[in-house]
C-alpha cells in the first residue's frame, strides 16, 4: 500500500521549514544547517509530542537517538512538570530554547504545522486525540493499546484510512529480529499448520487499595487529565496507577495486547481478522479502586479453526510471550531475545525466495521516520494494532459478562447479545465526544 | 508448654447451618486439638467456625477416646506429644476405609515428632502460588494470592504415593526463610480416603490475621469438603484474595446477597469496596441467566430509589446497569437525572442503554 498523499504533505511542509533557514539564519543552530555531515533540516521530520510522561519521553529519546532524523518543535502535556522536562530535552537537542509548549492538545493541533506527532497518553484519551490528530492529516506514532474500546478503535482505523496518513503503533517488538524471525517461521509453516496459540501477558501486581482524596498538585490539570472519563476526585493515580482502573485502562491485559497478541497475529496471519468466539474468566480484586482483572484467562476461536488462549503468564508453562503450536511442533518467542522451538533445527530453517517474507525493520522509530519520508507503510500499521487490542477487549467483555461472546470480525459486531454489545463503547463525559471521520 | 499428653476431642451437638434454599448434606466432623507451639484454643475455635460456616459440616467437641469411624471428617489441629501406636493405627484405618482427614497448620505428620529439619519463618505477608490447577481444591482459584502475617512452615517434604503439593510459597531469606519454595497446601489420596493439609493459619494472639485470611478460610473449607467427599461443590467466592492484596473476613463468614444490598446503600469507597465488588461478581456469575439478572436488577433499582442511599452507591450501580439493565431500570435512572451530582452518571447509563 502506498501513501502518496502523505509524501506530498511531507514535502510541502519541508519546504516551509527550509524557507526558515534563509530568513532567520542567525538563530538556526549549526545542526539545523546540515553541517558536519548531519542531515539538513529540509530532510528532517518536523515532529511534536502529546503526552510527555514516562512512555512519551522514552519515545522522544528513541527518536532523538536517531540523530537528526526528526526536529521536535512542540510538546503538549497536562502536567507542567512533564511539559518542562520535555521542553528541556527538546531544547538541549536543538541547542536553542524554541520548543513550544501546550497544555491543551486542541491548541497544539490547531497551531502546529507538523509532519508527525508522537502520542503517549492513558488509553481513555486515545479515541479523541488520535482521531483529531489524524483528521489534521498528521502522521502519527501512537502508543498501544490504540484504543480503550472497540468503538474508539473503529473510528481511529477509519480516520487513518480516510486521511491516508502514515501510522506507526508503538508495538516495537515487531522491529526486533527474534520476534520477526519467530513470526516468519510460524507463518511459513515451519511448525506445520498452526492450530493453537498461547499468549502469556504479565500477572497483575500488588494493588493500591483506595488512596485518600488529595489536593490536585499545582502542576496537574486533573479535569483535562480525566477528559472524557467519569469525574472522580483526585487520588494520585494520574501517572502510573491509572493502569489498574477500568475507566482508563484494562490493566496488564490491554497494556500488553499490543505486544504479544500483536506478534501472535503477525505469525499466524490473523492481523486483519478477529476471533469469532471468545470465552473466559477474570480474577478481580474485591477491595480498593484497583478494578482491572488481576488474573485473566480466555480462549478465542477463529473461523479457520485456530484457537488462541490469552492469559496471565503464571498460567502457562512457557510463561510470558507468544507460542505458536502447529501439527509439527512449536515456536516460542519473548523479550530478552528469546526464541525457542520444539526442535532447534526449526530455528535454522531458511525462508525461501517464494515464501512469505514479513516486513523487516531494525529500528521501530527509524522505520516510522523512513515511512513518513518515503510515503510508505510502516511496520506496525493501524489495522493490526486494532485487531490485536480487539482480542483483549473482547476478552474483557467475555469476562465482564461471564458469557461466551460471538464476534463477527467482518461486520465488527457482537452477535446475539445486546448486553455485551453495549460494552463495545464507553460513553464520553460532556463536553467530550468521539470525533467523526 | 505442658509435657503431658493431651488429646482433647471437641464434641458438640449437630448444628444445622444449611442455607434455606439449598439442600446440603451435613457431615459430622471431629476436631482434635491439643498442645503445641501455637494456641490451639484460638485456632480450633476458628477452624470450627470456618467449617461450620459452609453448612456442610457440624464440628464435634469431645473429651473421649476417639472413635474416628463415626465421623466423615477428622480435623487435626494438633502438634505436640506423639500419639500411641494404637491411635495412629486407628487413624490410618479410618482413612484407609474412606475417611477424610484435614491437617491444620502442622509441622509434622499427625501425632508424630517434628523433624529436626523443620523450621518456621518470621511472621510476614507472602504470596501463595497455586501449583496444581486441576485439583478439586484449587481449581478456579487465583494462581497468586497474598496471605497476611503468617509463618511459613519450612523443610517439610511431602512424599509418598499420590501426594500432591497444591500450593507453595517462596520463603524469603529476609524473613529467616530458606530462600526456597515451601509447601502450603498438600493433598493425598490414601486407600479409600483422602488427606488434606494446610500449613498456614498460625494464630498470633493479637489480630490473628492469618486465620481471618479469606484465602486460608476458603482453601480450608474446600480442602475439608474434598477430604470428606472427594469433590468440591463450593464456588470460588468473590473475595478470594489475589496478588493485588490480602482479604480478611473479620467474622470468618462469607457475604450474602442480602448483606451486600443492605450495605451498598451506605457505600463509602473510603471504607470498603467489597459490597459493590460482590454485586459485580454476582452479575458475572449470573452469566446471561435472565431471571437471576432481573432479580439483581430489581434490587439495584431499589437502591437507586432509596433517597438515603449514597451518591457513590448510585454511581456504581448506574455503571453496571448501563450494560446489564433492561427497560425496567429506565424510569428509576431517569428519575435521578435532575440530581446535579449524578447527571454525568445518568447520562452515561442512558447513552449506553440507548434510551
Amino acid at each position: 500500500m502506498s501513501h502518496k498523499t502523505s509524501r506530498r504533505i511531507f514535502i510541502k511542509r519541508s519546504a516551509v521549514a527550509a524557507a526558515g533557514v534563509f530568513i532567520m539564519p542567525a538563530i538556526i543552530p549549526s545542526s539545523a544547517l546540515g553541517m558536519g555531515g548531519k542531515r539538513p533540516p529540509s530532510d528532517r521530520i518536523v515532529i511534536g509530542a502529546i503526552g510527555t510522561g514516562s512512555q512519551g519521553m522514552s519515545n522522544m529519546r528513541d527518536f532523538l537517538d536517531l540523530k537528526d532524523a526528526v526536529q521536535y518543535v512542540a510538546v503538549c502535556d497536562v502536567d507542567s512538570l512533564h511539559l518542562a522536562e520535555a521542553k528541556n530535552t527538546v531544547d538541549s537537542a536543538n541547542k536553542n530554547s524554541d520548543c513550544r509548549t501546550y497544555n491543551d492538545f486542541r491548541e497544539f493541533l490547531e497551531k502546529e504545522k507538523l509532519d508527525a506527532v508522537s502520542i503517549a497518553l492513558p488509553d481513555h484519551w486515545h479515541g479523541i486525540i488520535y482521531t483529531e490528530a489524524i483528521n489534521k492529516k498528521i502522521n502519527v506514532y501512537g502508543e498501544k493499546p490504540i484504543c480503550r474500546t472497540i468503538k474508539d478503535g473503529q473510528i481511529i482505523v477509519a480516520a487513518v484510512k480516510k486521511n491516508n496518513i502514515i501510522w506507526q503503533t508503538g508495538s516495537w517488538q515487531r522491529s526486533q529480529a527474534h520476534f520477526h524471525r519467530g513470526a516468519e517461521l510460524a507463518i511459513n509453516g515451519r511448525v506445520g499448520k498452526i492450530n493453537y496459540i498461547e499468549v502469556g501477558l504479565p500477572d497483575g501486581g500488588r494493588g493500591i487499595g483506595t488512596p485518600p482524596v488529595m489536593e490536585v498538585p499545582a502542576e496537574l490539570n486533573w479535569e483535562m487529565w480525566l477528559g472524557p472519563a467519569p469525574k472522580v476526585p483526585y487520588r494520585g493515580v494520574s501517572h502510573w496507577d491509572w493502569r489498574w482502573i477500568l475507566d482508563y485502562s484494562g490493566g496488564q491485559l490491554t497494556d500488553w495486547a499490543g505486544h504479544h497478541i500483536d506478534i501472535a497475529n503477525w505469525g499466524a496471519g490473523l492481523e486483519h481478522t478477529g476471533p469469532v468466539e471468545i470465552s473466559g474468566k477474570g480474577v478481580y480484586p474485591s477491595e480498593g479502586i484497583y478494578n482491572v482483572p488481576v488474573e485473566y484467562d480466555f480462549l478465542c476461536k477463529y473461523e479457520n479453526g485456530i484457537e488462541m488462549r490469552v492469559a496471565n503468564a503464571s498460567r502457562f508453562k512457557m510463561g510470558m510471550g507468544t507460542t505458536w503450536y502447529g501439527d509439527l511442533g512449536w515456536i516460542h518467542t519473548d523479550r530478552g531475545n528469546r526464541l525457542d522451538a520444539s526442535d532447534p533445527k526449526i530455528l535454522e530453517e531458511v525462508i525461501g525466495e517464494n515464501e512469505i517474507h514479513l516486513y523487516k525493520s531494525e529500528n521501530h522509530w527509524q522505520n516510522f521516520v523512513d515511512s513518513v519520508r518515503n510515503g510508505t507503510q510502516a511496520i506496525a500499521p493501524i489495522e493490526p494494532a486494532y485487531r490485536a487490542i480487539s482480542v483483549a477487549l473482547l476478552g474483557e467483555i467475555a469476562m465482564t459478562t461471564g458469557q461466551t461472546i460471538y464476534w463477527d470480525p467482518v461486520s465488527e459486531e457482537i452477535k446475539g447479545n445486546e448486553m455485551a454489545g453495549r460494552l463495545l463503547s464507553r460513553p464520553y463525559r460532556r463536553p467530550w465526544s468521539l470525533p467523526t471521520v | 508448654m505442658r509435657k503431658q499428653y493431651i488429646l482433647i476431642l471437641l464434641a458438640a451437638a449437630l448444628i444445622m447451618l444449611m442455607p434455606s434454599c439449598k439442600k446440603t448434606t451435613v457431615y459430622k466432623a471431629l476436631i482434635i486439638t491439643g498442645q503445641s507451639g501455637h494456641n490451639r484454643e484460638t485456632s480450633s475455635e476458628a477452624v470450627k467456625q470456618i467449617l461450620d460456616e459452609t453448612g456442610m459440616f457440624s464440628c464435634v467437641i469431645s473429651g473421649f477416646t476417639p472413635d474416628f469411624s463415626k465421623y466423615k471428617l477428622v480435623v487435626l489441629d494438633y502438634g505436640g506429644d506423639m500419639w500411641s501406636e494404637e491411635v495412629n493405627a486407628d487413624l490410618m484405618d479410618y482413612v484407609n476405609n474412606g475417611g477424610g482427614i484435614v491437617i491444620f497448620n502442622s509441622k509434622s505428620d499427625p501425632g508424630a515428632a517434628i523433624p529436626d529439619s523443620v523450621t518456621v519463618s518470621e511472621r510476614h505477608s507472602f504470596e501463595v502460588w497455586t501449583a496444581v490447577t486441576d485439583h478439586p481444591v484449587t481449581k478456579g482459584l487465583p494462581l497468586r494470592w497474598l496471605h497476611p502475617d503468617d509463618e511459613i512452615v519450612q523443610g517439610l517434604k511431602p512424599a509418598g504415593e499420590d501426594v500432591q503439593v497444591l500450593a507453595v510459597a517462596f520463603s524469603d531469606t529476609s524473613f529467616s526463610g530458606t530462600g526456597r519454595m515451601e509447601p502450603v497446601l498438600v493433598a493425598r489420596n490414601y486407600g479409600k480416603g483422602r488427606i488434606f493439609a494446610t500449613l498456614i493459619g498460625s494464630p498470633d494472639e493479637k489480630e490473628n490475621l492469618a486465620l481471618h485470611c479469606a484465602g486460608l478460610i476458603v482453601t480450608l473449607q474446600r480442602g475439608a469438603e474434598w477430604a470428606a467427599t472427594g469433590n468440591v461443590t463450593q464456588e470460588v467466592p468473590f473475595d478470594f484474595p489475589t496478588a493485588a492484596g490480602a482479604v480478611l473476613r473479620p467474622d470468618f463468614k462469607r457475604m450474602t446477597l442480602e448483606e451486600a444490598f443492605k450495605n451498598i446503600a451506605n457505600y463509602d469507597i473510603k471504607k470498603s469496596t467489597k459490597y459493590f465488588t460482590f454485586i459485580q461478581d454476582q452479575l458475572r456469575k449470573a452469566a446471561g441467566d435472565e431471571k437471576t439478572l432481573s432479580d439483581l436488577e430489581k434490587k439495584m433499582v431499589d437502591v437507586l430509589k432509596t433517597r438515603e442511599a449514597s451518591d457513590d452507591a448510585k454511581k456504581l450501580l448506574l455503571r453496571e446497569l448501563s450494560w446489564m439493565g433492561s427497560d425496567y431500570c429506565i424510569p428509576a435512572i431517569k428519575a435521578l437525572s435532575s440530581d446535579p451530582d449524578l447527571q454525568d452518571d445518568v447520562e452515561f447509563a442512558l447513552t449506553r442503554l440507548q434510551k
